[in-house]
């Protein structure tokens, strides 16, 4: 496309939108990014890594997508597509099945995004989910999670910087004021080429419009099958849509419907007064918008972390002692702003921006909120370590940002003038650091949980999620534990009144125990639905030298016949 | 309490002596402290099984104790008695009691009241408990008991782990209130320290003076009920299995125990288990005391209730009879007054009496007619309660009240819908709330709810628990098969899915909550909540009793069924419009008798709309039994359902009418009596037994069942779904029958159908009561189609068929009906005199036969209740000051101040076209009218003369085109007078050779055809194996459809889902049924877009085409804009729009 030569730049915005966000982000977890591409899916093509060849050798994809964990961009792993947790049910759900996005809207699981294929078969959001399945009993579906849609939805803005500064986020999609950039890659057409083909390598459809203002651009994107608007084209171009694509409320379109009014084209130039008396002004704007005839802004994306420091160079920098140095004086200016506002940081990102426009961004958390640049730099040391190689510069950075993402506040104990650590503090600190170094799910700690079977009543949580729960209820009262539980009962040979006495004696571990006082039993069933094993029956006892033991039956008389005794613990 | 607990206090010594066990005869011991399934989401066990296990152990005694209810004790009484006939020498006690669980911290207490006082006592103190919580909830105090709880022993029940000093304050209170009637329960809860437990109880059982009790707080009858029992917890403490913890029970011990098990967990204590005995031996009180009183103001004036009901009774006989009684009925009347006056009933028939009295009454002629059993009466016929003349019918008093049966008589009473509610006040106002109340139902668990509360507990995700349940059609309680799960997509024999379903099937029949029953009355002569507890409904100021229609049965509880009937407020509304528009007065007891243009009209299944014969199955079967007489009609209305379907009586019976098969009838081999015997039963069903007193009559006469069999039979047969007991008498049946020389086939048959009966009993004398509304909706809408059509649009929703299709059916009958309109209609549809040079229209060529018989000389106009979201009160507004009539929207504004809201709502139903206005230049100016400019316009510009300074500039809107109009008029009015929508695309139906439903007549049968319509109905009959059954509409005629299994497995989509599809497939007709078998279903809904498409739509599009065809822009995408298919790409709302409007068709089961 040939922009004019005027002098001032003709305004051009660009929408995006994305239909099936949701679908086709389960749809990349399940079958890999490349899931659109036939080709790459295949695993043998080497992509057309067209426009912008950052990639300095590799197997020709975009190194943002490829990445490192520490990306927004990819989804984290614990997030599968749960389609039942009823065992291993889930497992039968085909990659080829249409798949709908489900939620609970007015106490009913409704559809609120669908697939292309679930589409083709008829789907659509806002169907219930009874009515769908009924049609597909095959439709596989997930839980509704905006947030992840929406961090999803930021990682492609983040991503679209590379060909506009000024993006903005947009109802499923993205508004992005490309005025004077189009250039750069050859021309508007080859910029949505460009960008359809890597978003599709990406593994998302979009649907993108370009045109003078914000409002027709969107109902291009939306509603023209995504086409450049000639500048000055607009009304031309918006008269045949429906009115829908002014992004009116649903329930004014309805009303305008019903009176006959159903395209742009029958507004554009009618009269105004009786339109904004019968339909509101909100109408009369959206047109405006549209046209131009109204300026309209985009909402530039704004960032919400707290505590930002960054850094922009001239020459860019790619060597890690550069990286690391400019961490270390980022970590220095934040601490300051910290401490100013009493805060600490329990979540920081480390964000590279690559002269590429590709942003590797390292996250790491801590259980504690910290400030102190010397700990602020350990934790990403821990990490860059653990990194390795996979930072790739590539023609190096051109902008470094350290922001805290999740702040707390801090209390005054911390960093005192001795500049010692408490205890708990270096605890802390070591959770911290291997957590860094290992990943916060290496470290763990013991819980209590609420059962009755005695070996399960305890068990490991990340000790990022132990610490500050409060420990879950312990047995009830009057039935005493062991000091000390065996991990493995211990199989003796016992001598006991049928049904359910106490062992008159036993042996174990090749010495013989005369019981001299015995309680119980305490009976303990299996937790028949995890388990099935007979019902145990404990028993305290004591032998004759004071020795006290945890006996147990396994299994009643009448449930296994000739029952085998164990010694499940002792108690002194 | 915590506490340091000391190391076994209570040692042992290893090798006691022997115990008490392992002699021979344990002690006796009564279990008084059980917890049943009644005791929602607690026990889980039905009373039933509890009661069957405690004689199977052996016990002295049960005692039923639900917490804060009495609702699950009649059960168990129930099948106690049960037992009891069939071993008169039955040791077991049974004891009524309840369980009291107090807000106040108080510890749970065991009542067992000792006589029919305390009894009473017991119920006033759960009532006030139950009136002063929300619905499902009791609030009890210890002040409550102190103050009912004479007479009644308690048992005080110490938790898992209590608290001493409360314990003995409680204790030491009521020992005080209520010396010697207080006991202490000890339980053995295996939880390691139940030695320390039983000392520390029996000291404080000493202290108090209260003695120890043994129990073993029974929560289920089996161990294997443990899983079920933690499911239940789970669902009621709403966690997982996996979340619920130390909420759950450790091990499966609340079981009932035999004696023996007893006395060895209690060999220390051998007083305890003695006293379980002593307290049961002070329980005077049985259920069988509640005798009944039933309210003796009816019998004003009259020395003795009988006296009334003679009086009445032969008054109502002469009056029923004007030519003089029949000796055959002064007989049966004599008899039958000898038979309620030896039970006493009288009291309850003048009850009866009196409130259909009042219904009938002068001002307030609300039509009632009584259904069921009663109909067999003929005191009932002269009292007027029911319709059925016995002089023209076999009915068998004994059949309602019998001799042999201990049973109250049961009478239904059906109301009009709408007026009932004045029949219930009457009911409350003469008995008062105390003496009158509504029998509870109780909901129980069906496959559906089941699963659902079963899934959740273990932790199944909410969509695979959709998934399973929506596997299962309605309300069924067979569980969910293996097939269906696998259906589902999910794995049957994968483990946790096993248990899920495993769990389901034993929870299907669970009581899951009370809830009210739809009109069951029950009232006392005292008060009511001495007799039972009364607790809140979900409607506000409503408050039902605690006990459903089988418990009352069960005591011998009399009661009313007030019930609400849709088509009798059509029928009564029906009556006005004749006798206003035609002078012709009637009731339901002088419609012509046996009107041949009657039985003309349904021979033919021209049956839209009339009561019961309406539906599909109905309709096919019309043409086939081609009734005759009133008596036909009664056997239509019974044939079609379960119990002759499942027997297999149907065709049989159809070939026997036809002619076409020899009616004979079985007969026993000679040594066996009177080869006569089932032709006796059977001669008026020529041979085939079709009611349900048929087969028990086969069951006594030809099997030789004694009163007391047949009795449990019949009880097996009403309770079929929930005890499934009936299989007990198979063996009894068949056996006796083929012994007696019929052929097992035979056998098997009658008694399959007994089984069928017990899905949905239908007697003769229901189906008779029934078929005199047949009759009468079939009348009217013979000779009076436009009366029957606006009644029956006023009384909807009711009945199979949409308003669409009734308008369409009286437009086919040569009605003309005429829109909603601001001018002329009211809230209901009216009837509008034809001007005399109108001359009324003329019948579809398919009914042409009967237009001597229509008499109408009016049109229907639809009133503006048709239009949807439009309020009573806004349109009694529009009617009220309407005087001359509006001449605008804008004159009708002023004049009603009514929101705009409602403007448009008349806007969107076209009711302004008198005013010269169609829908879109009527919302035009609705949206106009400005509530905020009228708050601040000045009177003066009210004048005519100022109405142009509102002038605004002209706005050009496109006229609105036919198709769009139906579009709409569908959308707010759920109907079109406009046209049908199918015949705007029938031209393009044609180009893909689908041809119109009314052309099927004309095809041979095998002939491959497609047809095409609006989807009405689905169906898919229980007793169909799976079968779908559709109904299309177009604009010739309906089309009906079969769908087998395997069509609908491939078309599933496209059956449930399309508003309009194609059908191609194989014609099947016989005796002027027609049906479309399918084997390709296409869905055409898309098509229906095409109906709203204006000019402006079409040049859109080309331009748009012209717009996408932009130079270098990616091929797959103007693919997209180019493809017809994506229409819905350009026209998201247009395209929704039709398809969303048109209606989805009904689904029945």
């Amino acid at each position: 496309m040939t922009t004019a030569v005027s002098s001032p730049p003709t305004r051009r915005i660009l929408a995006l939108w994305l239909p099936h966000l949701a679908t086709d982000r389960l749809h990349r977890q399940m079958l890999g990014r490349s899931w659109r591409s036939p080709a790459s899916r295949a695993k043998t093509s080497p992509a057309s890594s067209a426009v912008s060849g950052s990639r300095p050798g590799g197997e020709g994809e975009e190194r943002f997508a490829t990445a490192n964990e520490t990306s927004q961009w990819l989804v984290s792993s614990d997030e599968s597509l749960s389609v039942s947790d009823g065992g291993n049910t889930s497992s039968q759900v085909a990659s080829t099945s249409p798949l709908a996005v489900i939620a609970k809207v007015k106490n009913a699981l409704r559809l609120v995004a669908v697939d292309e294929h679930a589409e083709k078969l008829g789907l659509a959001g806002g169907m219930s989910l009874a009515d769908a399945r009924a049609m597909i009993p095959a439709l596989a579906v997930a839980d509704d999670d905006p947030d992840a849609d929406a961090t999803l939805l930021h990682a492609i803005a983040d991503w679209a910087e590379r060909y506009t500064p000024l993006v903005g986020l947009d109802d499923h999609g993205l508004l992005l004021d490309i005025t004077g950039c189009a250039h750069l890659f050859g021309g508007e057409e080859a910029l949505l080429a460009d960008l359809h083909t890597r978003l599709l390598a990406q593994g998302f459809l979009v649907h993108a419009g370009v045109a003078g203002t914000p409002g027709a651009a969107w109902a291009a994107a939306r509603y023209a099958g995504g086409t450049i608007v000639p500048p000055g084209n607009n009304a031309v171009v918006l008269a045949p849509l429906p009115l829908a694509a002014l992004r009116l409320d649903p329930d004014i379109v309805s009303a305008m419907q019903r009176v006959g009014l159903k395209r742009i084209g029958q507004v554009i130039d009618a009269p105004r007064a009786p339109l904004a008396s019968r339909f509101g002004s909100d109408l009369i704007r959206r047109l405006d918008q549209a046209l131009g005839a109204d300026e309209e802004a985009i909402d530039p994306r704004r960032s919400p972390p707290s505590f930002i420091a960054e850094r922009r160079f001239a020459e860019p920098i790619a060597r890690e002692e550069d990286i690391a140095a400019t961490l270390s004086s980022l970590a220095a200016t934040l601490s300051a702003s910290l401490e100013r506002h009493g805060e600490g940081a329990r979540r920081l990102e480390y964000a590279l921006f690559r002269v590429d426009g590709a942003v590797m961004r390292i996250v790491v958390g801590t259980t504690r909120p910290i400030r102190a640049p010397k700990l602020i730099l350990a934790l990403f040391r821990e990490k860059f370590a653990a990194l390795g190689d996979e930072i790739d510069a590539g023609f190096g950075f051109d902008m470094a940002r350290l922001s805290v993402t999740v702040s707390a506040a801090v209390d005054a104990a911390q960093g005192d003038l001795s500049g010692e650590i408490n205890a708990t503090d270096s605890i802390d600190a070591l959770i911290d650091r291997i957590g860094a170094r290992l990943g916060e799910e290496s470290v763990a700690a013991i819980v209590s949980r609420a059962t009755h079977i005695p070996e399960r009543a305890e068990g490991l949580a990340t000790a990022a999620a132990a610490t500050g729960r409060s420990t879950a209820p312990m047995q009830p009262a009057d039935t005493p534990r062991p000091l000390r539980l065996f991990a493995h009962p211990e199989p003796v040979v016992a001598t006991a009144e049928v049904p359910d006495g106490p062992p008159v004696q036993f042996r174990w571990r090749r010495a013989i125990y005369h019981v001299a006082r015995a309680e119980g039993p305490e009976r303990i069933a299996a937790e028949w639905w995890n388990t099935t094993g007979p019902t145990r029956d404990y028993f305290r006892v004591e032998d004759e030298a004071g020795r006290r033991f945890w006996l147990y039956r396994d299994g009643l008389f009448s449930e296994t016949g000739t029952p085998q005794w164990y010694v499940h613990g002792v108690f002194a | 309490m915590s506490k340091v607990v000391p190391f076994a206090t209570a040692l042992t010594t290893a090798g006691r002596e022997k115990r008490a066990t392992e002699s021979r005869d344990p002690p006796p011991f009564a279990e008084m402290a059980v917890t049943t399934n009644y005791s929602f989401l607690r026990g889980a066990s039905h009373p039933e099984e509890l009661v069957l296990q405690a004689v199977a152990l052996g016990l002295a005694a049960i005692a039923v104790t639900d917490r804060n209810t009495v609702a699950g004790v009649v059960r168990g009484w129930t099948q106690h008695n049960l037992l009891k006939e069939q071993n008169p020498d039955l040791k077991l006690k049974y004891v009524a009691g309840c369980r009291l669980a107090f807000r106040d911290g108080t510890p749970d207490v065991l009542a067992w009241p000792t006589n029919r006082a305390a009894w009473g006592r017991l119920c006033r103190l759960l009532t006030a408990g139950n009136r002063r919580a929300p619905k499902g909830e009791c609030h009890l105090d210890r002040a409550d008991l102190l103050e009912w709880g004479s007479d009644i022993i308690l048992g005080v029940m110490p938790g898992a782990a209590f608290d001493e000093a409360t314990l003995a304050t409680t204790l030491r209170e009521l020992t005080t209130a209520f010396p010697a009637n207080v006991r202490l329960m000890a339980n053995c809860i295996h939880a390691g320290n139940d030695r320390r437990h039983l000392i520390r109880l029996a000291r404080l059982a000493r202290v108090a003076g209260a003695p120890l009790m043994a129990t073993n707080d029974v929560h289920y009858h089996h161990p294997d009920r443990r899983p079920l029992q933690d499911v239940v917890t789970c669902v009621r403490e709403k966690k997982t299995l996996a979340s619920a913890g130390f909420r759950l029970a450790a091990n499966a011990e609340r079981h009932l125990k035999p004696p023996q098990e007893i006395a060895r967990l209690f060999a220390d204590y051998p007083k305890a288990i003695a006293e379980t005995v002593r307290v049961m031996e002070r329980i005077e009180f049985d259920l069988a005391e509640l005798r009944y009183y039933y309210p003796e103001e009816s019998t004003g004036g009259f020395g003795s209730p009988d006296e009334a009901l003679a009086h009445y009774a032969f008054e109502g006989a002469k009056f029923r009879y004007p030519d003089g009684i029949p000796d055959k009925v002064r007989t049966k009347l004599t008899e039958e007054l000898a038979v309620i006056a030896g039970r006493q009933y009288a009291p309850y028939f003048l009850t009866v009496h009196d409130i259909v009295r009042f219904a009938r009454d002068e001002q307030r002629q609300i039509l009632c007619q009584g259904r069921g059993s009663a109909a067999n009466s003929v005191v009932c016929y002269c009292l007027g309660i029911t319709e059925v003349d016995p002089a023209h019918s076999n009915l068998l008093f004994e059949r309602f009240i019998s001799p042999s049966r201990n049973e109250p008589p049961d009478i239904d009473v059906d109301f009009e819908h709408e007026r009932r509610e004045e029949v219930m006040q009457y009911i409350y106002n003469k008995y008062s709330r105390e003496r009158a109340g509504i029998a509870a139902t109780v909901i129980t668990y069906r496959t559906r709810s089941a699963i659902r509360d079963v899934g959740k507990v273990f932790g199944l995700s909410e969509d695979t628990v959709g998934a399973l349940a929506s596997t299962t059609w309605g309300w069924s309680s067979d569980g969910v098969r293996d097939e269906d799960v696998t259906r589902a997509g999910l794995n049957p024999a994968e483990r946790t899915l096993h248990q899920v379903l495993t769990l389901c099937r034993e929870l299907i029949g669970f009581p899951r909550h009370l809830s009210q029953h739809v009109g069951g009355f029950v009232m006392t002569n005292d008060r009511l909540d001495e007799t039972v507890p009364v607790m809140n409904a979900a409607m506000e100021d409503r408050t039902h009793i605690e006990w459903d229609k089988d418990d009352l049965d069960a005591l011998g509880m009399m009661k009313v069924d007030v019930l609400a009937l849709g088509m009798l407020s059509c029928i009564r509304r029906a009556f006005a419009f004749i006798a206003e528009k035609y002078g012709e007065r009637l009731t339901l007891a002088t419609i012509p008798k046996e009107d041949p243009a009657v039985y003309r009209m349904l021979g033919r299944a021209d049956s839209v709309g009339v009561f019961q014969v309406e539906s599909r199955a109905q309709m096919s079967m019309l043409p086939r039994l081609k009734p005759e007489k009133f008596y036909d009609l009664v056997i239509e209305v019974a044939i079609v359902r379960p119990g002759p379907i499942q027997g297999g009586m149907v065709h049989p019976y159809l070939r026997r009418r036809e002619g076409s098969e020899k009616v004979d009838y079985p007969s026993p081999s000679p040594k066996h009596g009177d080869k006569d015997e089932l032709e006796k039963i059977l001669k008026r069903t020529l041979g085939v037994p079709l009611f349900q007193e048929q087969a028990m009559q086969i069951a006594m006469d030809a099997a030789k069942f004694s009163a007391a069999e047949a009795d449990g039979l019949r009880r097996a047969m009403a309770t079929f779904r929930r005890n499934g007991t009936i299989g007990n008498y198979r063996e009894l049946m068949i056996g006796r029958m083929t012994e007696r020389g019929y052929t097992p086939e035979f056998a098997e048959r009658c008694f399959k159908q007994i089984e069928g009966f017990g899905d949905y009993g239908f007697p003769e004398s229901h189906a008779a009561s029934f078929a005199l509304l047949v009759y009468a909706s079939a009348w009217i809408k013979t000779h009076y189609p436009d009366v029957f059509c606006a009644a029956l649009l006023n009384a909807q929703p009711m009945g199979f068929y949409a308003p669409a299709q009734i308008v369409r059916d009286a437009e086919r009958h040569g009605i003309t009906v005429l829109p909603s309109d601001v001018n002329h209609s009211d809230w209901d549809c009216t009837l509008e005199s034809l001007a005399p040079d109108r001359p009324p229209g003329r019948p579809h060529p398919l009914h042409t036969s009967m237009a001597s018989d229509i008499r109408t000389g009016c049109a229907v106009r639809l009133g503006l209740r048709q239009i949807k979201g439009m309020r009573e009160d806004d349109v009694e507004m529009i009617v009220e000051r309407r005087r001359g009539g509006y001449d605008s929207l804008r004159d009708l504004w002023l004049r009603t101040n009514l929101p705009r809201a409602a403007l448009e709502r008349l806007a969107d139903g076209d009711a302004f076209r008198s005013v010269g206005l169609d829908r879109r230049d009527a919302l035009w100016a609705a949206r106009g009218e400005d509530s905020a400019r009228m708050r601040d316009r000045l009177p003066l510009f009210d004048l005519p003369a100022y109405a142009d300074i509102r002038k605004e500039p002209d706005f050009a809107l496109p006229p609105m085109l036919i198709g769009e109009h139906i579009v709409h008029d569908y959308r707010y009015l759920s109907l079109s007078l406009k046209g049908h929508p199918v015949s705007f695309l029938r031209a393009d139906l044609a180009r893909r050779h689908i041809v119109p439903a009314f052309a099927l007549r004309d095809l041979p049968n095998d002939a491959r055809v497609s047809v095409s319509g609006l989807v009405i109905t689905r169906q898919r009959p229980g007793t169909a194996k799976g079968v779908i059954f559709m109904t299309l509409e177009d604009e010739t005629d309906i089309a009906n459809i079969i769908v087998w299994p395997k069509a609908y497995e491939t078309y599933r989509p496209v059956v449930l889902g399309s508003r309009l599809v194609a059908i191609t497939g194989k014609v099947q007709s016989a005796k002027g049924v027609i049906h479309v078998v399918a084997d390709r279903i296409e869905d055409l809904s898309p098509m229906l877009a095409t109906l709203s498409a204006d000019a402006s739509d079409l040049s859109a599009l080309a331009r748009a085409d012209e717009v996408a065809r932009t130079p270098g822009e990616d091929s797959r995408v103007r693919n997209l804009t180019r493809h017809p298919r994506n229409v819905r790409f350009f026209e998201p709302d247009n395209a929704e729009a039709a398809h969303a409007v048109m209606p989805k068709g009904r689904n029945f089961h």
